[in-house]
Parts: C-alpha cells; sequence; structure tokens
C-alpha cells in the first residue's frame, strides 16, 4: 500500500509531499497542476516491483520526454537536481519503506541516476498495478504490442503496458462472491462479455460479436474494467491508477464505475483517480459510507504559482476546488446577464 | 438599512426600505400576521425589489417533510421539498405585496442557500421553471420575477458588494 510520495524539484513541482489513503484517492485540479504526473510516478514505483526494470528506467519510459533525456523531469527553475521518493508499506503494522530517485537536469540517461533507500526490500515485496490512461488503446490493440516490440514508438509505455495488463488470461472461478457481482453488474450495463480473438477484442452478446472499435468508448472502459477484473488485476492488495475515468463516459455510466471502484477498496485494492467531473465526484460522496477509506486532494498553484497539494476527507471541505469554482463563474455570468449592475 | 434575518446581516446602503418581511412582532410596522408563507426579507431599491430567502441545508429541523419517516426520505425528496417550498414562499410574498400595492418594480428573487455551486445551479434552473420568471405565457404583460437566483454566501459577495452581508455567528 502506497503511503507517501515526496517531490523535489521533479516535473513542474518545487517541493510537495502528498499522504495517502489505503482506499480511494480523488485528484482534483485544473490542467497542468501535476495530477497525472504524481499518477505516472506512483505507477512506476508499483511496476518495477514485477517488470524489475529499474525506478528511473521506467519513470522516463512513462513520461518520455524528449530523446528520453531523464534531465528533462528537472523542474525548469533554479534549482538543477530533483528528486522523488515514494514510502510504502509492504507489511501491516510496520514502518513504511521509501524507494528514491534524484537526478539532475544534465543526467541524460536514467542509468546515470541515484537510486535510493530500500531498493532491496522494495523489489521482494512485489505490488501488482494498472494504469488506465485518458486515451483508449483497447481498440486499436492488434498489432500495437508487435511493433511497440520491434519499432521505437513515441508513445509513453503506460499504453502498451494497459494492453498488456487487459490481455492476460482470465483467473479461473475460485467462488469469490464480490469478484462474481462486480463482472455480472458490468456485464448487465454493456449487455454482454468481453472475448479475445488474437490481438483483438469484441463485446459477445445474444446478437454475435462486436468489435471494439465498432463500440461506443464509454462501453470500452466499462468492458477494459470487466477485463481486469476477471483477470485479477483488480484484486486484494492491488493498485489502480485511472487518470480522468469520466471521459468519454455517459454520465448515468458513472454511477456504475463509482461503485464499482468503491467496492474495489472494500476488497483492499488502493485506487488513485484524478478527475475534472463534478457528476464522478458527487457519485463518490453518495455512495460511500463512514467505513470507506477515501481522501481528496486538490492540486492547485499558490499565490507564488507553486504547485501545492491539499488533502481532506469531506468533499465539501475541498479547497480550492477547480469543480467548483468552475459553476460559481457560471453563476456569476448568470447574474450579471439578468441583473446587470444591481448591488455592484 | 441594517436587516438581521437568519444568522445573517444585510446592509443595504442604497436601499429606500429593507426589512424582514416575515416579521412576527406585533408592535413592529412590518408585522406579516396573515397564515401564506413569507420570504425573510424584501429590500426596495429605486428601480427593483429583492425578495430573499435564506435556508440553511445543514440544519436537519429546516426540513420536515409530513408524512415521512426519516429512514425514507431521500436527497430527491429534499430537494424537491425544497423547491417547492423556495416557490411558494415567493408566490405568497406576491400576492401579499400586490395586496399591498407595492409590485411596481421588477421583482428579483434570491436565494441564499449552502449547497455547492452545481446544485445551487441545478436548483435555480429548476426555480426558474417553477415561479416562473420572466413572461410565461404569451397572454400576460407583466412578469411574476424578473429573475432568481440561488447562491452561497460567497457567491453573494462576489457579484453584490455593495449589499454587505456578514454571519452572525
Amino acid at each position: 500500500m502506497l503511503e507517501k510520495i515526496r517531490l523535489n524539484n521533479f516535473t513542474a513541482f518545487d517541493e510537495t509531499e502528498v499522504q495517502f489513503s489505503r482506499g480511494i484517492n480523488i485528484f482534483i485540479g485544473e490542467n497542468s497542476t501535476g495530477k497525472t504526473h504524481v499518477l505516472k510516478s506512483l505507477y512506476a514505483s508499483c511496476d518495477i516491483t514485477e517488470s524489475n526494470k529499474s525506478f528511473a528506467e521506467k519513470l522516463n519510459n512513462v513520461f518520455y520526454p524528449t530523446a528520453k533525456n531523464i534531465g528533462r523531469l528537472v523542474h525548469r527553475g533554479q534549482e538543477n537536481n530533483a528528486s522523488l521518493e515514494i514510502f510504502r508499506f509492504i507489511k501491516p503494522g510496520q514502518k513504511a519503506i521509501s524507494l528514491r530517485v534524484s537526478f539532475s537536469s544534465s543526467t541524460s540517461k536514467p542509468e546515470k541516476s541515484t537510486i535510493s533507500g530500500s531498493t532491496k526490500l522494495w523489489q521482494e515485496f512485489p505490488v501488482r498495478s494498472v494504469y488506465i490512461p485518458v486515451k483508449d488503446m483497447l481498440a486499436n490493440a492488434t498489432g500495437f504490442r508487435s511493433m511497440v516490440s520491434l519499432r521505437h514508438l513515441h508513445f509513453e509505455e503506460v499504453y502498451n503496458d494497459i494492453i498488456d495488463r487487459a490481455f492476460l488470461p482470465a483467473l479461473k472461478e475460485n467462488g469469490d462472491k464480490v469478484r462474481s457481482q462486480l463482472l455480472e453488474s458490468l456485464q448487465q450495463s454493456m449487455d454482454g462479455k468481453v472475448i479475445i480473438k488474437g490481438e483483438e477484442l469484441f463485446l459477445k452478446n445474444k446478437t454475435g460479436e462486436l468489435e471494439f472499435t465498432l463500440l461506443a468508448e464509454g462501453y470500452r472502459k466499462i468492458g477494459l474494467l470487466w477485463l481486469l477484473i476477471q483477470n485479477g488485476i483488480l484484486s486484494s492488495g492491488n493498485v489502480l491508477f485511472w487518470d480522468e475515468p469520466e471521459t468519454n463516459l455517459n454520465p448515468k455510466l458513472m454511477r456504475l464505475v463509482v461503485n464499482v471502484l468503491i467496492e474495489l477498496q472494500r476488497i483492499g485494492v488502493q485506487i488513485f483517480i484524478a478527475t475534472h467531473d463534478y457528476v464522478m465526484l458527487k457519485e463518490f460522496e453518495l455512495a460511500t459510507n463512514h467505513s470507506d477509506k477515501i481522501l481528496y486532494h486538490a492540486f492547485y498553484r499558490d499565490a507564488h504559482n507553486h504547485l501545492a497539494v491539499n488533502t481532506v476527507e469531506q468533499f465539501d471541505n475541498l479547497s480550492p476546488n477547480a469543480i467548483d469554482e468552475t459553476f460559481g463563474t457560471l453563476i456569476d455570468r448568470q447574474i450579471v446577464k439578468e441583473m446587470g449592475g444591481l448591488g455592484k | 438599512m441594517m436587516v438581521i434575518a437568519d444568522n445573517y446581516q444585510f446592509n443595504f446602503k442604497t436601499a429606500l426600505s429593507a426589512f424582514v418581511f416575515d416579521e412576527k412582532t406585533k408592535s413592529s410596522p412590518y408585522f406579516h400576521g396573515v397564515p401564506m408563507k413569507a420570504v425573510d426579507v424584501i429590500a426596495e431599491f429605486e428601480d427593483s425589489y429583492l425578495f430573499i430567502e435564506i435556508k440553511d441545508y445543514d440544519n436537519p429541523a429546516e426540513f420536515e417533510i409530513p408524512g415521512k419517516a426519516d429512514s425514507s426520505i431521500k436527497g430527491c425528496d429534499h430537494f424537491n421539498w425544497l423547491r417547492n417550498y423556495l416557490k411558494y414562499k415567493f408566490r405568497d410574498s406576491l400576492l401579499y405585496r400586490y395586496a399591498e400595492n407595492k409590485v411596481d418594480k421588477p421583482i428579483h428573487y434570491l436565494c441564499l442557500l449552502n449547497f455547492d455551486n452545481a446544485l445551487n445551479n441545478h436548483m435555480r434552473k429548476e426555480l426558474r421553471k417553477e415561479l416562473p420568471v420572466g413572461k410565461a405565457s404569451n397572454r400576460w404583460s407583466k412578469k411574476l420575477a424578473e429573475s432568481c437566483q440561488v447562491i452561497d454566501e460567497h457567491a453573494w459577495r462576489r457579484n453584490f458588494p455593495t449589499w454587505e452581508l456578514t454571519r452572525i455567528p
């Protein structure tokens, strides 16, 4: 379970530390406030426990700076050195261990970075993770993975990784009721099951098989969630990172997705999502109860234009709340339109 | 001109008059005294009236839905109840003011709620239809309400800086 992240002069951050919930973590903030950077950093730290890549190399692959020059991940300020440190619990009740990477703006290759902390323990206790990027890749999976293995494609590694995770074979039935219920509710909403033929995905139901390229993007997301539950990627002890789950999702499907995420949290999946969507936040607020573990993290720029993160337990206490502020500006404009200069 | 109502103090510097509309003190010149619903505050300006209703959503005592046990009350019940409550407050107040011969200027209805901005926006949309705002029929030559805004205290201060609003602890 991830405990916290400490960023120092890394990408857009000066000096920031964020403490996480063992359940659900929701990142909210305007564009360019570092939400995706934190998601990717955390994901890289989890992924290397299974892929056995170095932390610096994985970071470089998921961020993909120009010419894969890791030094470009140093904040473009006055300092020349950056560090990123992530803390996680490997056993309940024990102190968190950390993994740290540091490099300078002149470090061009990841292998020249300095990795420190509990590097051995970090690798000895693998944590399975999945990162769902904003762009859908499942419909274009055919040939993509083989192309990536042969060519230098300018794609962040998260795109290849999500296809790899989705294509893992299904777990055998193990009588897990929650898992069965989640799969059933997803099947009902998309009216079928996802099947894999070669490198192509289809939605299969009574009327036949529909290729993913012909399927609405919202249902592709539901299908992906179904695959990741079916193949055990989303199971107890694992970590889900999901960047803007609301993209292409009909607001009516949001309730289903949020309910599935809450159930996954209840069985022990740690969840990180970044969202711009009011309906999604409201669904979380309405569907969680006092025993659910949820933290809201507001990413914002302070008065000095430095990135900062404010963490709260209650959605109502979230500040600054970029989404609510947007609704506030709509109200302001309506008042001006309908009441003119009254009260000004 | 200062008015205190429901834990808020309003200061309408340019108002011709401003008073608690649902005044319950018999000796007050603004004693309401009629079994009709009433908005909390009315302010009169040179060219308009303000009807102001204050509702604290966090206070359960203000949401007594008749005939429903607490456990059966859903969020939408609260919302619909509140929408109707705000609607009839406006309409009864309008009738009362009609009888007073005080509907000679455009009326702006301001509801001061503590929902988030999105929900306030939604309530405003619903209320506009229900009051209704503007000329709802081709047969009408007058508007019942010129506008309706549902806002929290932050939006009030942003938008109406000369109508000072202070929360009384």
